[in-house]
């Protein structure tokens, strides 16, 4: 048990006690003496009378003294905990590195309950309670892990330093925190040397190839457990969260798909809410119901017209960590769908091109909701080309591409974006496998060929439900009857991919295979979309056809908008002719400068949300803003160019508890003590102890009401 | 005759004397002034003592034998039979020689009190012609002057009184177990005393007195600070007698105080009749002449009998 004070200056107070010993001093009646004759009576009235004068002048200096000891006492501050702190520390010299696990499972307990707080305050009370041969060193172990304090004696700054940090949205690194700590003690200027940390000993941030070897460190480890005083468990969290549009009909639907896991593996969660907000608002609300430690993928799916960006996050009912309850996204619906066509057949002709049929399919000089913009090039012209400005790229009977150009489309594709391979005579299977194999799930086999006298392949009329074609039936399904091929590319299946064939030929042989990479989707169409080697470009329905693919294929136009990062996570913001700018969900601005070498990178979202980015011609930035970089202003000529979300990484949600065993056997080569802060702290108002300001004030009202009747008694 | 000698050359004493004399002829004889003239005028012939002729003494009683013999004129006195034998019995312990610090009292001192007291009754005894004589006691018997009715024994009372020092503790029963053999079996016995004594057998000692058959009037004095216990502060009181000190604060005891003296006034109040004693309560600042007329009253009561 201890009692530390926040503010001990106040104890100077207790010299005031001398105020009401020297009142009594002062005004104590000069005692007299009378010689008189009935004493023996008078001994017989003490006797009888209750009255005392002499002790109720005692007890009311005592009441006073105590009064004002109680009112010294309150406005110090005092915290009054069970743990006793200075068990904590030796009583020979030491050198202790503190490691404050800052992590936002540390979080647990939210505001001035939760477990950071209570580590903090526990933390900031031994510090300067702790005697002048105590040296310490202060770690916060969120990763990556920050020393925010050498080998300070100022305890008072230290205290001020602890009590001003909060904890991160981070996960833990608790062995790259020893390895700062280990690094620290090297200069420790004790030759005792300690770690203590203080974390909720959480499984995450317990890799043991990060932990350096504690072998000869001549250090001994002290573990405090904050775990036990988490007041609910966290149950679920969101662990991801995907927008994507359709233009299935003639409105854009808005699909938010997101993935729930119920973080309790003996527990099933029924009647969990997860609601949609949009721009602040609530969209859409549904319940779940979540097997033990299962996990879930549900969608909210609304109609969306309008041109904004979204912002928004899907959210679930409060447990007992709050942080991983809410997935931030943002969503910029495309307008205009830009697609890439990529000729590798072009002829003087038009009509002889490669991309003729499927260019004029694409933009036949329609509206609808969504126009479709093909933008044709050249295998040479592609490294010129930034891809993040088009949805898809449509390799149209491609030969091979530019070297080192296939890292590029995956990234494209990895990102959101869309790849659709045609194939033809031009193409170079073996190239292809090679460098589209990552992307590709499928390897290319053989050319199937037919005379023109050989009866064709046909197209095997069937949606199968997919939804690209699920719009086409009756006479237009007929009609799909019609297509001749007579040259098509078998494949062939690679073992560890996963793949769609939504459409296929009467011989059973894919036509069209469909995949996902990364965020965005790889279509291969295994014959020419020209009249190369099949009629289909002329059938009725090879406009809608394509137009329907195109639209299901990308999804997103915004590569940078489907961004979705982890706290502190590095965006590489692309090379522009001028400035990146960065608002945080915070209202922070920051000026990414154009980068000499390389791409200009932002690092420093911190909290999560939605960050909103913004491009200023080079020179841009005002001279204040140079000069003042914590406060930046958006400059008033900032053009929006899009956003990206940050989220915690759910991997600090898992509420698994590394054990003692485990601990003892990371940490092998170190003595470590592992103590469990188990004292209830229901009644807790300042972490790390229970204030005793209110107790010691009302003693004090006690003591003066207690006075005050004694002196009406008087 | 020695003893008036040395009154004769001690001032002091002699002006107390001269005091104590002034002020109990004036209260006697403002108290007998018009009553009627004594009954026992001359109704002794026994010879008393001579004095000196001044004018108005009656010539029959003038000695003409002496005058013969010196020329100059005697008158014989005669000394009177007397009715009376009276005993006063003063209380000379330290508790009589309390005097108030309060600089607002009034009161008389309670020794000064009593002595004048003692000193009116034994010149209104001897003047109406009985015996007045005077034991002064604390713990033991301090003086004894056996009872006279010759007028000049005044002297010798006054005289004792004068010299009386209260001291001691107040022991009221062995004063009477040394005096009761030599008490007459008639008489009046007068106590003056404040009672303030540990011994709660004061009444019944009294009592033997009383049964032997003597008249006893027990005059209780106390002064008013005794009764009203007025003090205010933190007080040690120092006994006058031999109690240890007590410190308290007045405030906290008053009322017990003044109901513990209030029951033993009623005490006496109660009980001294039913023993045939006659008690009077006195405060000093009461005025003297209350005392002697309930004494007169007593004792014309008793003349009767």
């Amino acid at each position: 048990m201890t009692l530390n004070f926040i503010n001990p200056v106040y104890l100077w107070g207790f010299l005031g006690l001398s105020l009401p010993l020297l009142i009594h001093l002062l005004t104590r009646r000069q005692q007299t003496r009378i010689r008189f004759s009935a004493v023996h009576l008078l001994e017989q009235a003490q006797k009888r009378s209750v009255r005392r004068s002499q002790p109720n002048k005692l007890l009311l200096l005592l009441l006073r003294c105590l009064a004002l000891a109680c009112l010294c006492l309150a406005l110090a501050n005092p915290l009054f905990s069970f743990a006793d702190q200075n068990a904590l520390l030796p009583s020979q010299p030491t050198s202790t590195v503190l490691i404050l696990d800052d992590s936002y499972s540390m979080r647990a307990g939210g505001g001035e309950s939760s477990l950071f707080q209570q580590a903090r305050e526990t933390l900031a009370a031994l510090v300067t309670s702790a005697p002048s041969n105590q040296h310490f060193s202060l770690v916060l172990a969120a990763d990556p892990p920050r020393a925010l304090s050498g080998w300070n004696d100022d305890r008072e700054q230290l205290a001020k330093t602890l009590r001003a940090s909060q904890a991160s949205f981070q996960t833990t690194g608790i062995g790259q925190a020893f390895e700062t700590a280990v690094d620290l003690l090297a200069d420790a200027p004790s030759t005792q040397k300690r770690i203590l940390l203080l974390t909720d000993l959480d499984e995450n941030g317990w890799r043991a190839d990060e932990f350096p070897s504690m072998e000869g460190q001549g250090a001994s480890v002290r573990i405090l457990d904050f775990s036990g005083q988490q007041a609910s468990p966290n149950q679920a969290a969101v662990e991801s969260v995907q927008v994507s549009q359709e233009f299935l009909t003639h409105s854009r639907m808005i699909r938010v798909r997101y993935r729930v896991k119920n973080l309790q593996a003996g527990r099933a969660l029924n009647g969990l809410t997860a609601s949609l907000w949009i721009d602040g608002k609530q969209q859409a609300q549904e319940t779940l119901a979540l097997g033990p430690g299962a996990s879930l993928e549900k969608e909210f799916t609304f109609p969306h017209l309008g041109k904004d960006r979204l912002n928004g996050y899907v959210k679930l009912a409060a447990d007992g960590l709050l942080e991983d309850n809410r997935r931030f996204f943002t969503y910029q619906p495309d307008q205009r769908l830009r697609i890439l066509l990529v000729d590798g057949d072009p002829r003087g002709v038009s009509h002889q091109n490669e991309i003729f049929y499927i260019e004029r399919a694409m933009n036949p000089f329609s509206r609808s909701v969504s126009d479709i913009e093909p933008v044709v090039s050249t295998p040479a012209e592609l490294p010129n080309r930034d891809l993040s400005r088009f949805s898809a790229l449509v390799l149209c009977n491609v030969r091979t591409l530019p070297f080192g150009y296939e890292e590029q489309i995956e990234r494209f594709v990895s990102q959101g974006g869309a790849l659709l391979v045609t194939l033809g005579d031009q193409v170079d299977v073996k190239a292809y496998n090679e460098k589209l194999g990552g992307l590709l799930p499928v390897t290319l086999r053989t050319l199937n060929q037919v005379n023109e006298t050989e009866t064709p392949f046909r197209l095997k009329a069937a949606t199968e439900g997919h939804p690209a074609l699920s719009v086409f039936s009756g006479k237009m399904l007929a009609e799909m009857e019609h297509v001749r091929i007579h040259s098509f590319f078998s494949v062939e299946a690679k073992p560890d991919r996963s793949f769609l064939v939504p459409m296929q030929l009467t011989n059973e042989a894919p036509l069209l295979v469909e995949s996902d990479f990364g965020k965005g989707k790889v279509l291969l169409y295994t014959t020419s979309i020209d009249r190369d080697w099949n009629n289909f470009p002329i059938q009725p329905m090879f406009l809608p056809w394509v137009q329907r693919w195109v639209k299901y294929m990308s999804q997103s136009l915004d590569t940078i908008t489907r961004r979705d990062l982890n706290v502190l996570e590095a965006i590489e913001l692309g090379e522009i002719d001028g400035d990146w700018w960065v608002e945080s969900p915070d209202g922070q601005v920051s000026r990414i400068a154009p980068q000499e070498d390389g791409v200009p990178v932002f690092s420093e979202s911190r909290i999560p949300g939605v960050y909103a980015l913004f491009t200023t011609p080079a020179q841009a930035g005002s001279e204040d803003n140079k000069a003042n970089p914590a406060g930046l202003k958006l400059p008033p000529n900032a053009h929006p160019a899009g956003g990206f979300t940050v989220n915690v990484d759910t991997r600090e949600s898992i509420p698994d508890k590394i054990g003692e065993a485990a601990v003892h056997d990371i940490l092998r080569g170190a003595p470590v003590e592992i103590s469990r802060q188990t004292e209830t702290l229901q009644t807790v108002k300042t972490d790390g102890g229970f204030s005793m300001v209110m107790p010691f004030l009302l003693a004090m009202a006690v003591m003066m009401c207690a006075e005050g009747w004694l002196v009406r008694k008087e | 005759m020695a003893e008036t000698t040395l009154q004769g050359y001690d001032p002091e004493v002699l002006a107390r004397i001269a005091a104590l004399k002034i002020h109990a002829s004036r209260l006697v004889e403002g108290i007998l002034s018009g009553q009627h003239k004594s009954p026992h005028k001359g109704s002794s012939v026994e010879f008393a003592e001579y004095k000196d002729y001044t004018p108005g003494d009656d010539i029959r009683h003038i000695d003409w034998k002496v005058v013969a013999k010196t020329d100059k004129y005697h008158v014989k006195q005669f000394e009177q039979s007397t009715n009376l034998k009276c005993h006063i019995l003063l209380d000379a312990s330290g508790s009589m020689a309390y005097r108030s610090p309060l600089k607002k009292s009034t009161a008389m001192a309670k020794d000064e009190y009593a002595k004048t007291l003692v000193a009116a009754l034994s010149y209104l005894l001897l003047r109406q012609y009985d015996a007045a004589g005077l034991i002064t006691f604390n713990d033991r018997l301090v003086d004894h002057i056996p009872p006279r009715s010759k007028p000049s024994h005044l002297q010798p009372i006054l005289y004792s009184l004068s010299r009386t020092e209260f001291t001691g503790e107040t022991q009221i029963r062995r004063t009477v177990e040394e005096l009761i053999e030599i008490l007459p079996r008639r008489g009046m016995v007068v106590v003056v005393s404040d009672l303030l004594t540990r011994d709660d057998n004061v009444l019944k000692t009294l009592n033997l007195v009383s049964s032997k058959g003597l008249e006893v009037i027990l005059f209780h004095i106390l002064h008013p600070d005794e009764v009203e216990f007025p003090f205010e502060g933190d007080i040690v009181f120092e006994s006058l007698e031999d109690d240890p000190p007590v410190g308290l604060d007045p405030h906290d005891i008053r009322k017990q105080y003044q109901k513990l003296i209030q029951e033993l006034i009623e005490h006496y109040w109660q009980h001294c009749p039913s023993m045939g004693i006659d008690y009077q309560f006195m405060q000093t600042d009461a005025p003297l002449d209350q005392a002697l007329r309930y004494f007169l009253l007593r004792r014309r009561s008793l003349l009767k009998k």
